[in-house]
């Protein structure tokens, strides 16, 4: 399994554009900041098992999360509440998921998205390596999804 | 062992007793460590139970996750006894050791839920004040678990899906 940034920003673009009518600017690695320099931020955890094992980690801060979540959900930002956005990046990377899903060989399963929304926190997946990055930005806000892939996959990678 | 009840929505307690026994063993016979096993009760908000949390995705006839949270101290202590070696939070080998103990607990109760089901490979998250959102549509029976050195929690959050 090769990384296609240019094929992921393209399924982000997509996403973003047809679920929530926002669009995302790509950007360089070194604009923005990492997900432990936020205040708040959200991280949302899709895995893939199957045939390929691996997981796509939604790195999207707080601000855009309660706005996805007030188009999706069609109510005011103000009355947006956690979980409301929690749903709505797990639902973000569940698309995401599912397209890069296609990518992959049959057969692959996704699990369900876990979210996780904080402002002290840590995430890591043992065992897994860095297969991808790609950053972009959303009303200005700096984001990044991320895939990992199975450590004991990458032998069987081509 | 009976498991607590609430008006809505209904859990299959049938899932909920590999936990119970895959936690006790795991810890038994990895850690060398006794634990005891709670009565388990429906986790009625998002707030880490614990600031060190393992989480395992299910996929195929049984989807949704499992989340075994402990204190930090706790965890030290836990993950020292199995893998014998004193580990600090902050490294490396600390969060690989609280996924695997993650992952042994899932794998081992995967093999008794009656379904064919594949386990992710473990997320870990560490840190304070904040929340985790797994499953929003099926609810999380939280396995209250003490030990030794202090107390964890097994979060239990599946449902069986049509035969994939």
């Amino acid at each position: 399994m090769n990384f296609n940034a240019e094929e992921m920003i393209q399924i982000v673009a997509t996403i973003w554009e047809t679920a929530i009518g926002l669009q995302i600017l790509p950007e360089s690695p070194d604009s923005r900041g990492s997900i432990g320099n936020r205040p708040r931020s959200t991280a949302a955890l899709i895995q893939i098992t199957g045939a390929w094992n691996g997981a796509i980690l939604l790195d999207c801060p707080v601000e855009v999360a309660k706005l996805a979540a007030s188009i999706m959900f069609s109510t005011d930002v103000a009355d947006i509440t956690v979980a409301d956005l929690q749903d709505a990046v797990a639902e973000m990377v569940n698309m995401v998921g599912g397209n890069f899903k296609a990518l992959l060989p049959e057969r692959c399963y996704l699990s369900l998205p876990a979210v996780v929304e904080g402002g002290d926190y840590s995430a890591r997946i043992p065992g897994s390596s860095l297969l991808g990055r790609v950053h972009f930005s959303c009303q200005g806000h700096p984001m990044s999804i991320t895939v990992l892939q199975k450590s004991a996959d990458k032998s069987l990678a081509a | 062992m009976s498991i607590a009840t609430a008006p809505a929505p209904a859990i299959d307690s049938k899932f909920i007793l590999p936990f119970m026994n895959a936690t006790r063993d795991v810890f038994q016979k990895m850690a060398g460590v006794a634990t005891t096993i709670g009565k388990p009760y429906l986790k009625t908000d998002a707030s880490a139970t614990y600031q060190v949390c393992g989480i395992i995705g299910f996929s195929g006839q049984i989807t949704g996750s499992v989340v075994v949270s402990f204190s930090d101290a706790a965890a030290e202590k836990l993950v020292e006894a199995f893998a014998g070696v004193h580990l600090a939070v902050t490294d490396p080998d600390f969060a690989d050791a609280v996924g695997e103990l993650a992952n042994m607990i899932a794998g081992s109760a995967k093999k008794n839920l009656g379904a064919l089901a594949n386990i992710s490979t473990p997320s870990v998250v560490i840190g304070k004040g904040y929340t985790v959102t797994t499953t929003r549509n099926v609810p999380c029976l939280v396995i209250p678990c003490g030990s030794p050195f202090g107390e964890f929690a097994v979060e239990v959050s599946v449902k069986k899906t049509a035969a994939v």
